[in-house]
């Protein structure tokens, strides 16, 4: 063997047990975050979002429709169930950490409350394709109508 | 031992040689070529991204072909075939053996890629490297995506060839003296991504033999139109892809453990530590791939399995950098050229790392996923890390390759540009994507703080560039011109080089 | 020896313990309409400041033994390794 160590080995346990313990440390706290970013409210109003190259279509419950832009109440929870028509799309609301692939034969979802009125861009996160960078749409948070 | 420049012979004698170092030097050639092809794709992108709008390119079509080609070229047409360059070149000495274990089948596997680069450069194939379906099924055009997808195949097998050599050669020709608790960490380092290959490709090799006969409608294994599921393809690319990040980045440590005790002036402070954790890591490297796939609809457990693995790889990797850190620990550090790109490699390795983390941690996904984060992250493992690693050993093996010294004083220039240049690029890059800006974008809003961070990134990207520029003549002119080196200590640091004039190449 | 298993009794109590604790304790209320913003950026800068922390240690060490130990500092000495063919 090259040199069986004649020197100590101590400061390398430490050393790899603090790097366990850091790794502990954020595992724990993503998990527990995750969990509650996960944790849907029983009350959620459901939004059926459809990607395709190269927009975004929105079903509210009522059946409105629209397209490219979506208008919902601030002090609501909403739920979307995301869709594809033809490739993976990336749903995304950036200012709400919202993000979701749509997946063609599958529906995905992820849920978000929006607290104060105002417009947030709407993106495409996944590449798919010739117009995948201008794939965007405005997200507008509306006063509570109650 | 190669020194055309000296004692020039035909170069047909080289290109049928199936000398190890001929081998080596083929790779070497080819790897730096595709360097450059690739590179320049880069500061196209860069200049491209400058300022909102179209700039220098005319349409979205030709910028998606160029990220796809930039990201295919650098990963398997550069930072692989270089390391094979190394491998060829000092697997067999370390061994003491007189060539590799199959000196056809090494040659073999260098000539598959020149057809396999050509198809991927000759196609141009627009749907990034990932070619993820349905877009590259029922989207993706023309003979481009075809030819990508037979490009990489060669490659794939290429790598298999070349790894099933690399394995043989340590584990049946190495020394009867040696045992393999003596073989050096660099040839261990081989020994280990080589493994891995060895699992993880076939995987992809059946993935992309899936995707073609999708594309051709046969089959729908990958198109829901036909009953199939993109994801599924998700799994099988990353499976391979995940651990090939570490088949890209344990050759390239493996040079730094090669580079770092020879300028210390000491020993490496603990080579069981360092065989250890190139083991460790290319098991637990296969527990980790689905952590890619966070945003695609996993349920919570999947993530949390995915996010334990991961971070498992973590300790692995930090042992590296305790070794580094302990066997420079009172040494007698002399700063050439190599040492410089090491000891930037192992401080750019760790923010790497914990971007990684980052990444890691299940619901940070939902800001960092596909934004320019990832795109700064990676390109910190594979430009700060494996591409410093292979610069720093470039310059160490240039005494070995030519018998002349590079410029010693341009060699650092090109390394200080080329950090300050990662920096401004990589890192902002990071601070862009958390304001959310997506990847794989022709064109972006003109969102100011975006506009400016894009500005700092292609300026970077810019300094990175004319620095390789002076690499380029730096190496080229020293090969002719540069001083003669000092066969038996080049670096004038002392102790017992693995490579000084052992190899002896027949056609001298 | 035992001062490592000492600090590793430590550093359970002082993290594992109160994360595993703060997971099973809060949230299961349905209905509570939580700000996936506050809850996600908060996790980031919580964890961007320990990165920042280990970064700032292990590049601080990087820079101060690549100035110490460098063979032009007045201090250097050979290693007890030159001049032999290790």
């Amino acid at each position: 063997m090259v040199k069986l160590s004649g020197h100590s080995n101590w400061p390398e346990w430490i050393y790899v047990g603090v790097v366990i313990a850091l790794m502990c440390w954020v595992g724990a706290e993503a998990w527990e975050a995750e969990r509650l970013v996960e944790h849907v409210p029983a009350d959620v109003e459901i939004i059926k979002v459809v990607g395709q190259q190269w927009f975004w279509t929105f079903e509210h419950e009522d059946g409105t429709k629209e397209i490219g832009e979506l208008h919902v109440e601030a002090g609501k929870a909403y739920k979307f169930e995301i869709h594809s028509t033809d490739v993976i799309h990336s749903f995304n609301i950036h200012d709400y950490v919202v993000l979701m692939d749509a997946v063609p034969g599958r529906v995905n979802t992820v849920w978000f409350a929006p607290d104060q009125p105002g417009t947030h861009d709407i993106q495409c996160r996944e590449y798919c394709g010739l117009i995948h960078y201008n794939m965007r749409g405005t997200l507008i948070v509306e006063e509570p109508t109650h | 031992m190669v020194l055309e420049l000296q004692k020039p012979r035909p170069i047909w004698q080289i290109m049928f040689s199936t000398h190890h170092t001929d081998v080596g030097l083929l790779y070497l050639i080819l790897s730096i070529g595709f360097l450059f092809l690739g590179g320049a794709l880069a500061l196209i992108i860069r200049a491209e991204l400058f300022l909102p709008g179209a700039q220098i390119i005319g349409d979205a079509m030709t910028f998606n072909r160029i990220f796809t080609v930039h990201g295919t070229t650098l990963i398997f047409l550069f930072i692989l075939p270089f390391a094979s360059s190394v491998g060829n070149y000092f697997v067999p000495i370390m061994i003491r053996y007189k060539d590799m274990a199959y000196p056809k089948l090494n040659a073999l596997a260098f000539w598959m890629i020149p057809p396999g680069g050509a198809l991927i450069w000759l196609g141009f194939a627009d749907f990034s490297w990932y070619a993820n379906p349905p877009y590259s099924i029922i989207s993706a055009p023309g003979p481009a995506a075809d030819m990508w997808i037979f490009g990489l195949k060669i490659l794939g097998i290429s790598s298999v060839l070349g790894a099933i050599n690399f394995i043989v050669t340590i584990l049946k020709c190495k020394h009867p003296d040696m045992s393999i608790g003596q073989v050096p960490l660099l040839a261990w380092s081989f020994l280990s991504s080589s493994l891995i290959i060895l699992v993880a490709i076939p995987t992809f090799a059946a993935a992309l033999l899936m995707l073609l006969t999708d594309r051709l409608g046969v089959t729908g294994f990958f198109n829901p139109a036909m009953g199939g599921d993109p994801i599924a393809y998700a799994h099988l690319f990353w499976f391979t892809f995940h651990p090939e990040v570490y088949v890209l980045v344990i050759p390239a440590i493996g040079m730094m453990y090669e580079i770092i005790p020879r300028f210390s002036r000491k020993p490496i402070h603990s080579y069981n530590s360092g065989i250890f954790a190139f083991v460790l890591l290319s098991i637990v490297g296969f527990s980790s791939w689905a952590h890619h796939m966070y945003a695609t609809g996993m349920s919570f457990t999947e993530k949390t399995v995915f996010m334990v693995g991961t971070l498992a790889a973590v300790p692995a990797s930090a042992l590296h950098v305790f070794n580094f850190v302990a066997t420079m620990w009172n040494g007698r550090i002399k700063f050439s050229t190599p040492m410089m790109w090491a000891v930037g490699g192992i401080a750019l390795f760790f923010s790497a790392g914990a971007g990684g983390v980052a990444n890691a941690a299940m619901p940070l996904d939902f800001t960092t996923h596909d934004t320019y984060w990832v795109v700064g992250h990676f390109h910190l493992f594979v430009m700060g890390t494996i591409a410093f690693g292979s610069f720093g050993f470039m310059y160490y093996m240039y005494p070995y390759v030519t018998g002349r010294m590079y410029n010693e004083a341009l060699g650092k220039i090109h390394f200080i540009m080329s950090f300050i240049g990662t920096i401004l690029v990589f890192f902002t890059q990071h601070v862009l994507g958390l304001y959310g800006m997506p990847r794989r974008v022709f064109d972006y809003p003109p969102i100011p703080e975006w506009i400016a961070m894009n500005q700092i990134a292609s300026i970077g990207a810019m300094i990175i560039g004319v620095s390789m520029v002076i690499f380029l003549a730096n190496i080229i002119h020293s090969a002719g011109k540069g001083k003669l080196a000092d066969t038996d200590d080049p670096f004038g640091v002392g102790g017992k080089y693995y490579y000084p004039f052992e190899a002896r190449n027949p056609s001298h | 020896m035992k001062s490592i298993i000492g600090l590793f009794l430590v550093l359970a109590v002082l993290v594992i313990v109160p994360a595993v604790d703060l997971a099973f304790a809060a949230g299961d209320e349905p209905g509570e309409y939580l700000d996936r913003r506050v809850i996600i950026w908060n996790l980031f800068f919580r964890m961007m400041t320990i990165a920042f922390v280990v970064g700032a240690v292990v590049s601080g060490t990087i820079i101060w033994q690549v100035w110490r130990f460098r063979e032009s500092h007045p201090k250097a000495k050979p290693t007890p390794y030159e001049g032999t063919d290790w």
